[in-house]
């Protein structure tokens, strides 16, 4: 089928489900998040009968990328993400009703959850939308879609005070990046004198350009984009806004946001980075930001004691990472080089693995034990085995240990800025990466190495259907680990 | 004196810089909100001083203003969900003031 069918039937999909919420009058809101997981599950499926379209003349094409392996990938990672963070929401319905309810008599107990689970299926229709966008425009709106759904999800929970804090954190700081954006965008145009990213490529190559007002633009765009990845000093909101968000929202917003960020930083970097008279600057500039948000993320988890903010500046380090990946392009092709954006697709699809496994532990958790400080987790391996050995995976894969999928990301990563030569880099890199295996493996030590606090010694019940979502992610974790090669395939 | 780009490249990053400025130093979520719009505005000055002295056969080009549409559209949705949350806030801590918003700490 067409690619573009995949987003209406997305888009349908969150209309059919708050259309149930609205006139089916059900009792137990919970099988309207089991309706999108189902409705997501097949979308899955669906990616992989697109076909090639044969020709991509007409009006269509000029918005929207003819699909290869890339945009696929985005989309299928945009749509596993999005049947998790409902997995997730489903454990998560007790926090939510209780922090939303309606106190006049007759309310339904469960009022105001329908849009829970609605909303993220909207999200992830505009991820899906933003791995093809292909002009200034329809990247734009395919943002802010993202974006603006994400501003409700984070402040949904309104009688908690964190939760709102957050929201309109996100909401000034997510504005503000994206009065950046288009003021960037507004300046490409008057350099390149074009929307479409072939065309401005093409004019930012050419020999005569303005290079101060190009520069100045990608200023502008990079500071949006930073905003949106997470990369140092762009990334203050981001503690405060995972702390307080509901947590399947912190995790959609650590992936969703984060692959959307980089897969349009991919688009609009790269015809910086083909431009002679532009890639010195601009790959300068980049090794910079790469290198303060590997040591910035990293270093500030170290102190950390809340769980969510250690995986906040945990994400902040990881998006180090994927800038390294970005800043490190090929100075001369290589036979067998990996290019930037399979790097950069291969790390995404290790982080979401790993990073959903760690909040699917966090929102089994949340629902018995209330605090998310670090010393919740002292003595876990004794209350529930399994959730305690959920997150000594997730927590080796993000640290990075040999044979899970998080080794290969680094090392990817690690090989392009060897091959670009950018010692400066590596070593950054290095130290961040030293520092990821203390403060991940701390936790591990105290979930196993530790008795449990007094009184909280009961065991715990995993939901069946979020158990089952552990062990596949799990699965995945190691047999990247083992075999990269399958997903490096996907993306050739 | 005729009107260049640059006029209009000046007026527009000035707005730009005073919607910045205002969104870093004052203190009122609803002044910081109206700060936002403003840098939008700037944005889309400068779309249509560039799109009315950028000439594709005789004609302005069109595409700026199309991008232009959709900003004010999107900023109209944000303006909306923005408020909503702004509202929400100020009836449980009774106040707009950013500096009062600081329960989550390092």
């Amino acid at each position: 089928m067409p690619v573009y069918y995949l987003e209406f039937i997305v888009v349908a999909l969150g209309l059919v489900m708050l259309m149930v919420d609205a006139f089916a009058k059900l009792e137990d809101k919970r099988s309207l998040a089991r309706l999108g997981i189902l409705g997501l599950g097949i979308v899955f499926l669906l990616l992989f009968t697109v076909e090639k379209p044969a020709a991509t003349e007409g009006v269509l094409w000029k918005f929207y990328a003819a699909p290869d392996s890339l945009s696929l990938f985005f989309k299928g990672l945009a749509v596993l993400c999005t049947l998790l963070v409902l997995v997730m929401a489903v454990e998560y319905t007790p926090v939510v009703v209780e922090q939303t309810a309606n106190p006049e008599p007759g309310a339904h107990s469960q009022a105001g959850l329908g849009e829970f689970f609605a909303l993220p299926v909207f999200a992830c229709a505009g991820l899906m939308w933003m791995a093809s966008a292909n002009h200034l425009v329809s990247i734009f709106v395919s943002l802010e879609t993202v974006s603006i759904t994400f501003y409700i999800l984070v402040a949904y929970l309104r009688r908690n005070v964190g939760s709102l804090e957050a929201g309109v954190k996100y909401l000034i700081l997510g504005a503000l990046s994206t009065g950046f954006l288009v003021y960037g965008f507004a300046w490409l145009f008057g350099v390149t004198g074009s929307m479409e990213l072939p065309a401005i490529s093409e004019a930012l190559a050419r020999e005569g350009i303005n290079a101060t007002a190009a520069l100045f633009a990608f200023a502008l765009i990079l500071i949006a984009l930073g905003f949106k990845l997470g990369a140092a000093p762009f990334h203050l909101w981001i503690p405060d806004v995972y702390q307080g968000a509901p947590t399947p929202i912190t995790a959609f917003l650590s992936v969703g946001s984060k692959a959307a960020g980089a897969v349009v930083a991919l688009r609009l970097i790269s015809p910086f980075l083909a431009s002679s008279p532009l890639v010195g600057k601009v790959t300068a500039i980049l090794v910079v930001l790469a290198i303060l948000t590997l040591l910035v993320g990293n270093l500030a988890a170290l102190p950390q004691r809340n769980i969510k903010r250690l995986l906040a500046y945990s994400s902040v380090g990881h998006s180090g990472f994927l800038l390294m990946a970005m800043a490190s392009a090929p100075r001369e092709s290589l036979a067998n080089a990996m290019t930037p954006a399979t790097v950069v697709a291969f790390y995404l699809g290790a982080y979401l693995l790993m990073t959903l496994l760690a909040f699917l532990v966090l929102s089994s958790l949340r629902a018995v034990t209330p605090g998310e400080d670090l010393d919740a987790y002292r003595g876990l391996s004794k209350r529930s085995p399994f959730l305690a050995f959920a997150l000594v995976v997730s927590m080796a894969s993000l640290a990075g240990i040999p044979l899970t999928a998080g080794f290969f990301g680094k090392l990817f990563a690690f090989k392009m800025a060897i091959d670009a030569g950018q010692w400066g880099l590596l070593v950054a890199g290095l130290i961040a990466a030293g520092a990821g295996f203390y403060y991940y493996l701390k936790i591990a030590v105290s979930m196993y190495f530790s008795a449990p606090a007094k009184g909280e010694e009961t065991a715990i019940r995993v939901n069946p259907l979020t158990a089952a979502a552990m062990v596949v992610l799990m699965i995945l974790i190691v047999a990247a680990g083992f075999a990269p090669g399958l997903i490096v395939r996907l993306l050739s | 004196m005729e009107l260049t780009l640059n006029h209009f490249l000046l007026v527009s990053g000035l707005l730009f810089a005073i919607g910045l400025a205002g969104v870093l130093v004052r203190r009122n979520l609803l002044i910081i909100f109206m700060c936002l719009e403003l840098m939008l505005a700037a944005a889309n000055l400068t779309l249509v001083a560039f799109s009315r002295f950028h000439l594709v056969e005789g004609q302005p080009a069109y595409d700026a203003h199309v991008l232009l549409f959709f900003i004010i559209t999107v900023a109209a949705a944000e303006v909306a969900v923005g408020l909503a949350i702004i509202v929400a806030l100020f009836r449980t801590k009774e106040t707009t003031d950013v500096t009062k918003v600081n329960t989550m700490k390092y």
